[in-house]
């Protein structure tokens, strides 16, 4: 009886992280779609291996400080994940830019 | 599509192909496993596989999606039924198409004619413009030959299929026949299949001597992109190595085009095998494997015949053939000529 109770109180604790967890990509996913906004402007390509590869370095060094039991590896097919919807934020940001630009060129009788 | 990367595929290999998908429009979820990394590639961009395959690093291309849409089971998941007149193809009822393979003459046309519809078949089949191997063998008797076979045709309530052999004919063959027959050397003529996709009368595609499915089921594409859904396919035998028969029927086109797509399948024992003894055999195995229909040489007198006696039945071989079909195709829930047959000899 007691184990049961501590695994409800667990995936509580496990609910309410996933909660924050959601919010901070959010954040995140807010942050990216800017990043895509300024890349546009200053006509810089969606994908920059260099960046991703420094976000990949830079999440493991976080999580080797941690120590907890999810190593570096892990960490980093997770960022994978989250770096492929950053992408897919900005292309489909990108393909609106162009589509609404060739309608006010039509617009503009270009 | 998902992209292999190799084991010793650099980070720059790995991140060039990565960029090359992004520019097409893509969206690449990057796998990395143990010791290689895989591209899941998904989204509306154009991607020409093979660009991607000739990348230093990749190993392989595995795509998901085919090639053909309108042909396939996932465009259309309910089986295509083709309605002419009072018969169907490509419901329950197997249906028999038979006769020479040449138009000759009107007494041939006529004795062969009467003799597979009393054996059961619903359509004529018979050539009158001859794709033959060489410039020097029978050729065909031309628009002479369509109005004999029509003519034989109408007087034992048949329907007819011909072949097609170029564009150029589509309009006089269209005046005669029920069906257009494209034969396997021009089942990659896109010109005609193009042509052929703007008429509104089924095309029995015959499979090409050395085509995939895929390419075979392309064709398809071909005349169904053009507007004409009515579409039967038809395995009439591949080049192998084996020269025992003339090419190798290939049966499991049956339950492949089944499964791939919602065309109906006919197969055609007669060119498959190239000899008559074989041909009975193969048919009853085509039909138990779910064939919809069987297109079967059959002769008044096949030792007389102009082209392709050897592979032609005598009449009395293809009432037995009918017979022994109409008690398979109940047993896989198929029936075979519905309407009563006079009781004749086979049924003893």
């Amino acid at each position: 009886m007691a184990t049961e109770l501590n695994l409800e109180a667990l995936r509580d604790e496990i609910d309410k992280i996933d909660e924050v967890i959601v919010r901070l990509l959010d954040s995140r996913a807010r942050c990216a779609y800017t990043v895509g906004r300024l890349k546009h402007e200053l006509g810089r390509p969606i994908y920059e291996p260099a960046r991703e590869a420094a976000v990949i370095a830079h999440v493991r060094k976080v999580s080797a400080e941690l120590g907890g039991p999810l190593d570096g590896d892990a960490v980093a097919r997770l960022y994978e994940r989250i770096m492929d919807e950053a992408r897919c934020i900005q292309r489909l940001e990108a393909e609106r830019d162009a589509r609404e630009n060739s309608k006010s060129d039509v617009a503009a009788g270009l | 599509m998902v992209v292999v990367m190799k084991e010793r595929a650099s980070d720059t290999d790995v991140e060039a192909v990565i960029a090359s998908l992004v520019e097409m429009g893509m969206d690449v979820h990057r796998s990395t496993g143990a010791s290689r990394i895989v591209l899941g590639v998904v989204g509306g961009g154009k991607v020409d596989p093979r660009l991607i395959e000739l990348m230093s690093g990749v190993q392989e291309i595995v795509r998901i999606t085919q090639p053909y849409k309108l042909a396939s089971r996932t465009f259309k998941p309910e089986d295509t039924t083709i309605t002419i007149g009072d018969l169907r193809i490509g419901g329950d009822e197997v249906v028999v198409i038979a006769g020479p393979c040449s138009a000759e003459s009107e007494a041939q046309v006529h004795a062969t004619a009467a003799a597979v519809k009393r054996a059961g078949a619903k359509i004529l089949r018979g050539g009158a413009f001859k794709p033959r191997s060489s410039p020097y063998s029978f050729q065909g008797m031309g628009e002479a030959g369509l109005q004999l076979l029509r003519s034989g045709a109408n007087a034992h309530d048949l329907k007819l299929v011909t072949e097609v052999m170029d564009a150029s004919q589509i309009e006089v063959i269209g005046k005669y026949a029920d069906i257009y027959q494209v034969g396997a050397r021009n089942m990659q003529n896109f010109t005609l299949l193009r042509e052929l996709g703007r008429t509104r009368k089924p095309i029995l595609l015959k499979r090409g001597i050395a085509a995939t499915m895929e390419e075979w089921l392309l064709s398809a594409e071909y005349i169904l992109a053009g507007g004409n859904t009515d579409v039967i396919l038809c395995e009439r035998g591949i080049r192998t190595f084996e020269t025992f028969t003339r090419n190798t029927l290939d049966l499991s086109a049956i339950p492949i085009i089944k499964e791939l797509s919602h065309l109906p399948i006919f197969v055609d024992p007669s060119h498959g095998m190239g000899r008559r003894d074989k041909v009975a055999p193969m048919a009853r195995a085509a039909v138990a494997a779910g064939a919809d229909g069987l297109i079967i040489e059959v002769h008044n007198d096949p030792d007389h015949a102009l082209s392709d006696g050897a592979q032609s039945m005598f009449p009395a071989q293809f009432d037995r053939l009918m017979a022994e079909l109409r008690i398979i195709a109940p047993a896989i829930g198929r029936s075979i000529c519905l309407e009563p047959v006079a009781r004749r000899g086979w049924a003893r």
